[in-house]
C-alpha cells in the first residue's frame, strides 16, 4: 500500500493519527506522514476523517458500494 | 495456514487503483440497474427495522440480533463440511458469505503469523471488505458496530463453531467506509 499525504493540504489537525487503528500516521513537523504505510487495512476512515481531503492510497481494494442514492447521482452529474 | 491460500486472497484485494479523498463515486459498482428499486427497499426496510428495535430494545438490540445472526450461522452451516482446521473454516465461510460480503485474513507487520496470540487470547484479524451490512447502515445514516453489525457477528460465530466445532467470538476492531478490521477470538 502506498499512502500519499498532500503536504500543502495537511493542516496539521493530527485526525488522521488519533483515528488510524494501525498507527500508520505520525504528525512531524505539523504534517501528517505515512510512516506505517504496511500497516494499513484499507479502512479509509482517515479518508473521511480528514478536513483537508489530503490522503490518498494507492493500491486499494475499493468495496462495492450499494449505497449511492442514484437520483442524487443523476443531479450531480449534472452539476460536476 | 498455507502460503498459497494467503498469497491468492491477498491478491484478491490488491489493486493498482487511486483513491483520493475528493473521488465521489457518481455510481454503484456493479451496476446494480435491474435491481436498483429492490435493493434500497429491502435495505431502507431493514434500516427501518433496526432503528426501531434500538428505540424499543434498547441495548438488549444487539443481544437479539447477536442471537439471531448465530442460528442463521449454524443452521447453513450445517449443510458444510465439518473440518477442524480455521483456515478451511474460513475458506468454507468465504464460500458462504460469497455475494454479501468478503474478508480477507490480515496481519500487522510486525506478527510473524496470522494466527496470533497475546494477552492469553489466540485470534485471527480479519478484514471486512464487501458488506451488505456496512452499505445498509451508510444509506440509511446509521452508525456502525451496532445490532446490525451484530448480527454478522453472530452468523460468523455461528458458522465458524458450525464447521470447527470449536467455540468463537468476533471483536470490531475499526470500522471504517470501505473496510472494517475485526477480531476472530479462538477458544
Ligand atoms: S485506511 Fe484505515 S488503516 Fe489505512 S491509514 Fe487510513 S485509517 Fe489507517
Ligand atoms: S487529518 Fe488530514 S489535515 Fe489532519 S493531519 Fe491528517 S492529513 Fe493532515
Amino acid at each position: 500500500m502506498e499512502i500519499h499525504v498532500d503536504t500543502d493540504a495537511c493542516v496539521g489537525c493530527g485526525l488522521c493519527v488519533k483515528d488510524c487503528p494501525m498507527h500508520v500516521y505520525e504528525l512531524q513537523n505539523n504534517v501528517s506522514v505515512a510512516v506505517r504505510p504496511n500497516n494499513c487495512m484499507g479502512c479509509l476512515s482517515c479518508h473521511e476523517i480528514c478536513p483537508a481531503q489530503a490522503l490518498e492510497h494507492r493500491g486499494i481494494y475499493a468495496a462495492r458500494r450499494h449505497y449511492i442514492d442514484i437520483k442524487v447521482c443523476e443531479m450531480l452529474r449534472k452539476v460536476v | 495456514m498455507s502460503a498459497g491460500y494467503i498469497d491468492e486472497m491477498h491478491e484478491a484485494f490488491h489493486s493498482d487503483l487511486v483513491y483520493r479523498s475528493e473521488d465521489i463515486p457518481l455510481e454503484c459498482s456493479p451496476r446494480p440497474k435491474e435491481m436498483e428499486q429492490t435493493l434500497h427497499g429491502v435495505m431502507k426496510l431493514n434500516g427501518l427495522v433496526i432503528r426501531s428495535l434500538e428505540e424499543i430494545a434498547g441495548r438488549g438490540a444487539n443481544a437479539v440480533t447477536y442471537r439471531a445472526g448465530k442460528k442463521f450461522g449454524h443452521e447453513v452451516a450445517k449443510y458444510f463440511q465439518k473440518r477442524e482446521d480455521v483456515e478451511g473454516a474460513l475458506h468454507e465461510l468465504s464460500d458462504l458469505l460469497r455475494g454479501q460480503y468478503s474478508f480477507e485474513v490480515w496481519k500487522p507487520e510486525d506478527k510473524e503469523t496470522f494466527i496470533i496470540e497475546e494477552n492469553g487470547e489466540t485470534f485471527i484479524y480479519l478484514v471486512f471488505h464487501d458488506c451488505i451490512v456496512r452499505q445498509t447502515l451508510r444509506r440509511n445514516g446509521l452508525e456502525q458496530g451496532g445490532p446490525l453489525c451484530q448480527t454478522l457477528f453472530g452468523y460468523v460465530v455461528g458458522a465458524i463453531e458450525e464447521i470447527t466445532g470449536r467455540k468463537a467470538k468476533l471483536e470490531i476492531v475499526h470500522t471504517g467506509p470501505n473496510a472494517c478490521l475485526k477480531k476472530l477470538i479462538l477458544k
